[in-house]
């Protein structure tokens, strides 16, 4: 309401202006006491302590830009990153995969969704104003969505953010025609703010993302597995691997890999690993089980399946029928 | 000859088939999606509905003038639970498009101005 009393004074005569100024003054004067805290509460937080991990002054110059055409601020920023990421893509060829001509914009989820085919991870990051600057210095540009509307109004935006500099206290976008837009941390959280701090970080397989957690990374990986290369699935839980060795999801994601892919014996290693720290998973003692079956020792199999059926547990049923093709396996005349 | 050889061809492809559906890619192993919705505290209601979801979601991307082969695909690229957040939502849901000079310095000044009365 502020705002708009604000934008309704420009066209008007100097006298009502400032009557108009008046008001919104007054109406400033509750959220004085509570001040930015309360409208913009990560700008405050970082005015008042900023975070000991983080530099002054980090710009990703290298990072590229695509000028937008029309409405086509999806296509040209997921371009950005995809590209800096170490895929070659134009926006042009993405039109097709996350643009909706009647909406003439770009939803989250189909930004979300796009990279994956192309073998790369799209991660959402916590909606933490120092997260998105701590991945930016590790080297990530970072999709925000932004809403530059006014009131009730929205006007959706994309935009990559790819530096920051603490004395200035801007942030520095690569934004619809402007290579290097500069804009208050202040003026970031009031637009981001409305997509409840929205932003994405598209990496290739191989680089886990400085802020990311174990279970938000592993999802995101999955997510990419339906519809990527093995290869590029691979690369991925090795990287989870390296961030969190004793990763029981990230070990298990690498042998469903490895096994889909006919490399029995990886699987089993990377599974007999995994049973090591988590002796009572039953996922990983049902798939060792089964690796090792698939290699014809099916009475080291069964002694592996019938610990994984004494644990219980939601996936009991399925260590059962697996036990039960093993007994049959071993049943049948070789 | 030929017909003798017809049917050695039969017998393979009717074997192979046979073989074929003893032998599914993963028999046996837990797949990583489930192993990760089970400790991801968001398990499962995704799935059951999500094949019905998917094509009504990718006959709702063409109401948006999608190509048919192209929502397939854009589809398929998404879990489950992307798939029932957009189901029904498609018209609704924020969709970033291109944004005037104007408006940004619009809302750089508004901004400007709430913190130079609030930080004062």
């Amino acid at each position: 309401m502020i705002v708009i009393g604000w934008i309704h004074s420009l066209s008007q005569d100097a006298r009502r202006r400032a009557g108009v100024f008046r008001s919104a003054l007054i109406l400033f004067l509750p959220l004085a006491f509570g001040g930015c805290a309360w409208l913009l509460p990560q700008s405050e937080a970082l005015r008042v302590q900023w975070p000991g991990d983080l530099e002054q002054r980090v710009e990703l110059d290298r990072v590229p830009f695509f000028p937008q055409e029309d409405y086509r601020c999806g296509p040209a920023s997921l371009a950005t990153v995809m590209t800096y990421g170490g895929i070659g893509v134009a926006p042009d060829d993405l039109v097709s995969k996350v643009y909706l001509p009647h909406r003439g914009g770009s939803l989250q989820v189909e930004m979300l969704a796009a990279p994956r085919p192309y073998g790369l991870v799209s991660w959402r990051l916590a909606p933490r104003f120092a997260d998105l600057l701590r991945e930016v210095q590790a080297g990530t540009p970072v999709i925000v969505m932004q809403d530059y509307g006014v009131g009730p109004l929205s006007y959706w935006h994309y935009a990559v953010v790819v530096g920051f500099d603490r004395d200035t206290g801007k942030a520095v976008l690569r934004s619809g025609e402007k290579r290097r837009l500069e804009i208050p941390f202040a003026v970031l959280e009031y637009t981001w703010k409305e997509s409840a701090y929205w932003a994405l970080a598209v990496l290739p397989p191989d680089r886990v993302p400085a802020t990311a957690d174990e279970a938000s990374w592993l999802q995101a990986v999955v997510a990419m597995e339906r519809v990527a290369e093995p290869k590029a699935t691979r690369e991925a839980y090795r990287a989870a691997l390296r961030r969190w060795p004793e990763s029981l999801n990230g070990a298990i994601g690498l042998a469903n890999v490895d096994y889909a892919q006919g490399d029995l014996q990886e699987a089993e290693s990377v599974l007999r690993e995994a049973v090591k720290h988590h002796p009572t998973s039953v996922v990983a003692l049902n798939n060792l089980a089964q690796a090792v079956a698939d290699q014809h020792r099916n009475e080291e199999a069964l002694a592996l399946i019938n610990e994984a059926v004494a644990l219980g547990g939601p996936f009991s049923a399925a260590a059962e029928q697996t036990r039960e093709q093993i007994r049959k396996k071993m049943a049948a005349p070789q | 000859m030929k017909s003798a050889a017809f049917r050695m061809l039969c017998r393979f492809l009717i074997a192979s088939m046979f073989a074929m559906s003893f032998q599914p890619a993963l028999a046996g192993v837990i797949g990583t999606d489930q192993a990760v919705a089970a400790t991801s505290a968001q398990a499962g209601r995704a799935a059951l509905i999500s094949t019905l979801s998917r094509s009504d979601v990718a006959s709702q991307l063409q109401a948006q003038g999608v190509d048919p082969e192209a929502a397939k695909a854009r589809v398929a690229s998404m879990t489950d639970q992307e798939v029932t957040t957009l189901a029904g939502q498609i018209e609704s849901l924020p969709a970033g498009a291109h944004v005037s000079g104007l408006a940004i310095a619009a809302v750089v000044v508004v901004v400007a101005l709430l913190v130079w009365y609030l930080w004062k």
